[in-house]
């Protein structure tokens, strides 16, 4: 691994669906010749692309697990994130975008702006984390790349900028214009490894000139150089313009924009060339942790290897020869043998093997400096723990982890199939936060939980390939809450003095509703509680917060003020208050009008214009609220809000009234409040539940 | 009481009136360009709103999210209008009405009454509550729309769904002997609403061109608001 960190770039590809992100890294790997053949993502001979190792994703053409690996361009070290675009794998892109310093935003040159690129773009902001975009797929027809900058610039607020005009679109796509160098680039060659330089063709010199110009003009905010260049009416140099291009870009106040045909092998070297050029490398990045000996104050990073070592495990893998975690390390370095400190638990761990990943293969490495992204075997740690030297006890922002939105109960088909089901289960919760599975105690059942109906529909299908776990699933559940619409008071004594060690306490004050998930307030005054009962009391009202008293759903928004009580000198103990907590929860619950929430999901839906009535139909059909519709070119967006309960195998009705047409995109929006009809269904069928039990 | 209030004070309620906002088939407001059609138009609709109906708003020169900002703007235009409110009230209401108006945005080459039509049907297919109003904004009358205001008429007799459309007129144009622009005056028989905006120094003036005895109201709305100027 190099260690001029000037020349190192850790970049992700994100982008929604289906837009060529895997297409793209292929062709990446193939000109910096990791490679020796391209081999396509939905390939008729069945190969699939090397970035998609897993079975599953080979299979479906989608890409489930990120897969990490990296490559040389231009004496440079890229270490690539290939990501997922489908909503449901979002932990995926969240644990890359944690730990990379830019990324490559591909967008589809006729869709353009997606659900899933504005949900990509919400995670770079909050990681705040620079990219350049890529307009892919200007071979196809209905190709537009400038609509789609555009796009950018409405859709998601950037400042988007063209670096490049497209010679040729649709079936015409040959090359691009580069408006830097002001050059024409055509790809020869069987796989377009040949960049070919010409002038810039006739017909296009003053559109070229008008679009450098415009380009110019946007790009000399980043730089007073350039600016007194343009004023001069002095001949601008071209490291002039890129050096503005990379400060606009590093600092996330401009998006370059750049184009081409990654299937078609067009303009994916330029788009190398811009990773080096407006990228950061590490160096450019301030990367922060808190220092837990210091009042928790924030330090910045060095990338330096003398430094003492801090390093983030972003990502584990459990594979045959035990568990894999991926670490980006921002400062020092880990050698092989190093003893480092797990600043989460304090547990020391030894670095035993060092390995550099290339999709599914692994590369041994003596040592995983400052800047660069490995992987140590056999290291017992979750995902978001921070591994330090003994010198220092620092620790970095862990992952924003979403809450799964819908459960499914699993049955086992045979007893093999229940041990190796159990195996599954741990590895697959281990890796993805977002996968959850318990046992519920009622029914027995494993109930695992997730982001949607896809992304439990795979771990089903991999348990069933990796781990020959064949299991049969129930209906899914929608993860419904329980809360309070008003205040109430409760006044409640527990009492049990009928001979022996008694128990006595009494709590009184009132419960209301509040935005966080619980509170609880103190206010007892005259030690009318001892306070070494009040932690009791505030444990006992937590503890109802699992189960309502209404449906048996978690609790969720209810603050809790104790401003009165009792206790008795000999009687009372913490397990008395704790029992007179859950009693005065009780009491003060029912008559707080408790209603059940469901969860809401936004969905988009993406469809040939004339299936749009049709489609807006299908959601008036399942209680949602269409909340606006927008015809883009041939296909038209509609937006709308709807309950998970109704979502159900809504793929396949969609797809039967849209001749496969459509597709749509579902995440969880928020939590609402469920209608009277459907708050007794809900009531209705717990009884059945319960008398089947 | 709010409700009440908000629709009270309503430009909608002193110039149209509230009470037969919805009899008949069609209605038009009329301006040259950039006068305030569109921000009338989403007044009208939001007395609907405030009364708890539905309604849709097509739109052929706005995308859905501009859409979306007008609706917003027009209802704290009006908020601020009475005075004060309670911002948790206003925040609340916004809330219970935003969900029934639905926005759709066409170009004119897209722009078919078949898929209006699929999507009114699925409302009686699913049992739910029509649509009152439909507001469609951006028709060129300036061509001949025979044909699309005939399938109009067709849903406005289906699904009792009153339609209220922007007409653009032009500055050079002359009135016709009847008084009305000539888009219009084209169509004057299928419109039993009219409503014609033109700046009069620093002011909108609406004028009541056609409904029943509110013909011939003037109402002076300040510009900027749609809101009415004591």
């Amino acid at each position: 691994m190099i260690r001029d960190l000037e020349r190192v770039r850790n970049i992700g590809i994100s982008a929604h669906i289906d837009s060529g992100k895997t297409t793209l890294t292929e062709r990446i790997l193939f000109y910096t010749d990791k490679i020796h053949k391209i081999n396509e993502v939905r390939g008729k001979d069945g190969t699939g692309a090397i970035m998609d190792s897993m079975e599953l994703e080979k299979e479906r053409g989608i890409t489930i697990a990120s897969a990490a690996t990296y490559c040389e361009w231009n004496k440079h070290n890229i270490n690539i994130i290939d990501t997922p675009g489908h909503v449901d794998f979002t932990v995926e892109v969240e644990r890359s975008l944690r730990v990379l310093d830019g990324v490559v935003l591909i967008l589809c040159s006729v869709s353009g702006v997606q659900s899933q690129s504005i949900t990509v773009d919400q995670q770079m902001k909050r990681y705040k984390v620079p990219c350049i975009a890529y307009v892919n797929k200007c071979d196809r027809s209905g190709a537009n790349p400038v609509k789609v900058s555009q796009q950018l610039k409405d859709k998601l607020g950037h400042n988007s900028v063209m670096m490049q005009l497209p010679i040729g679109l649709e079936d015409k796509h040959e090359g691009v214009i580069d408006l830097v160098a002001m050059k024409a680039y055509f790809f020869e060659g069987e796989n377009g490894e040949e960049v070919v330089t010409k002038d810039i063709p006739d017909d296009m010199m003053e559109d070229a000139e008008i679009a450098r110009e415009e380009m110019i003009d946007a790009v000399s905010l980043y730089s007073d150089d350039l600016t007194d260049a343009i004023l001069e009416e002095k001949e601008i140099p071209e490291e002039l313009i890129m050096q503005a291009v990379r400060t606009g870009t590093i600092a996330r106040q401009m998006t370059p924009v750049f184009l081409g045909s990654a299937y078609k092998n067009k303009a994916v070297q330029p788009m190398m060339d811009a990773v080096i050029n407006y990228l950061p490398s590490p160096l450019d990045i301030e990367n922060e942790a808190i220092d837990l000996d210091n009042n928790e104050e924030t330090v910045i990073l060095e990338s330096s290897f003398d430094k003492p070592t801090v390093a983030l495990a972003f990502k584990l893998e459990d594979g045959q020869y035990g568990q894999l975690t991926y670490i980006r390390v921002y400062q020092g370095c880990i050698n092989k043998g190093d003893t480092l400190i797990n600043s989460r638990d304090g547990k020391k761990m030894k670095a035993g093997r060092l390995i550099r990943m290339h999709s599914a293969q692994m590369e041994e490495v003596e040592a995983i400096p400052a800047g660069h992204i490995g992987a140590m075997f056999g290291v017992d740690c979750a995902s978001g723990d921070t591994f330090v030297s003994s010198k220092i006890n620092y620790t970095m922002m862990a992952m924003h982890v979403m809450e799964p939105v819908i459960s499914l109960s699993i049955v086992p088909k045979d007893n093999k199939a229940q041990i190796n089901m159990s195996k599954a289960l741990n590895r697959f919760t281990k890796e993805d936060p977002t996968f959850r599975t318990y046992v519920d105690h009622e029914t027995g059942d494993t109930i695992i939980q997730g982001m949607g109906e896809l992304h439990l529909e795979v771990y089903v299908e991999r348990m069933k390939r990796e781990y020959d776990a064949e299991v049969e699933t129930g209906q899914p559940r929608v993860a419904y809450r329980e809360t309070i619409t008003r205040k109430a008071l409760f006044n409640y004594t527990h009492k049990k003095q009928t001979g022996g060690a008694g128990q006595y306490g009494r709590v009184a004050g009132f419960v209301e509703p509040c935005e966080e998930e619980f509170e609880f307030v103190n206010k007892i005054t005259g030690g009318r509680i001892p306070t070494q009962y009040i932690p009791a009391c505030e444990k006992g009202f937590k503890g109802c917060m699992d189960k309502g008293p209404k449906l048996e759903f978690p609790v969720t928004g209810i603050k809790i003020t104790i401003d009165d009580g009792a206790y008795h000198a000999v009687d009372s103990s913490e397990m008395a208050f704790q029992s007179a907590a859950r009693g005065a929860f009780l009491e003060a619950y029912l008559k707080a009008k408790p209603v059940i929430k469901e969860p809401i999901m936004k969905v988009v839906i993406e469809t040939p214009n004339e299936f749009q009535g049709g489609c807006m139909g299908l959601i008036n059909q399942r209680r949602g609220i269409i909340q606006g519709s927008q015809e883009e070119g041939v296909m038209s967006v509609i937006e709308s809000q709807v309950p998970l309960s109704d979502m159900f195998g809504f793929s396949t009705v969609l797809r039967s009234a849209t001749q496969g047409k459509a597709q749509f995109t579902m995440e969880f929006s928020t939590y609402k409040q469920v209608p009277q009809s459907v708050s007794e269904e809900i009531a209705r069928k717990k009884q059945e539940e319960k008398k089947e039990k | 009481m709010l409700k009440k209030d908000l629709i009270s004070k309503s430009p909608v309620s002193k110039t149209i009136g509230i009470k037969n906002i919805k009899d008949g088939k069609f209605g038009a407001v009329l301006s040259r360009a950039g006068v305030g059609k569109t921000s009338f138009l989403v007044q009208i609709a939001l007395t609907r709103l405030l009364n708890d109906e539905k309604i849709l708003h097509i739109s052929l020169d706005d995308p859905m999210e501009k859409i979306n900002l007008r609706y917003k703007e027009g209802y704290s235009n009006l908020i601020d209008y009475i005075g004060y409110v309670d911002p948790q009230k206003t925040v609340r209401l916004w809330q219970d009405i935003k969900p029934n108006k639905v926005g759709i945005s066409y170009t004119e080459a897209t722009f078919d009454t078949g898929k209006i039509r699929d999507y009114l049907k699925s409302f009686k297919k699913a049992d739910l509550a029509l649509p009152s109003i439909m507001i469609i904004d951006g028709l060129n009358f300036d061509k001949d729309l025979s044909n699309i205001l005939e399938e109009l008429e067709n849903l406005n007799r289906e699904f009792s769904i009153f339609v209220w459309f922007s007409m653009k007129n032009h500055r050079e144009e002359k009135l016709c002997d009847s008084g009305f622009p000539i888009q219009l005056e084209t169509y004057k028989d299928k419109f039993g609403k009219a409503v014609l905006l033109h700046p009069v120094e620093d002011k909108i003036e609406a004028v009541v061109l056609k409904d029943g005895d509110r013909t011939d109201q003037r109402i002076k709305l300040d510009p900027s608001t749609m809101m009415i100027v004591e």
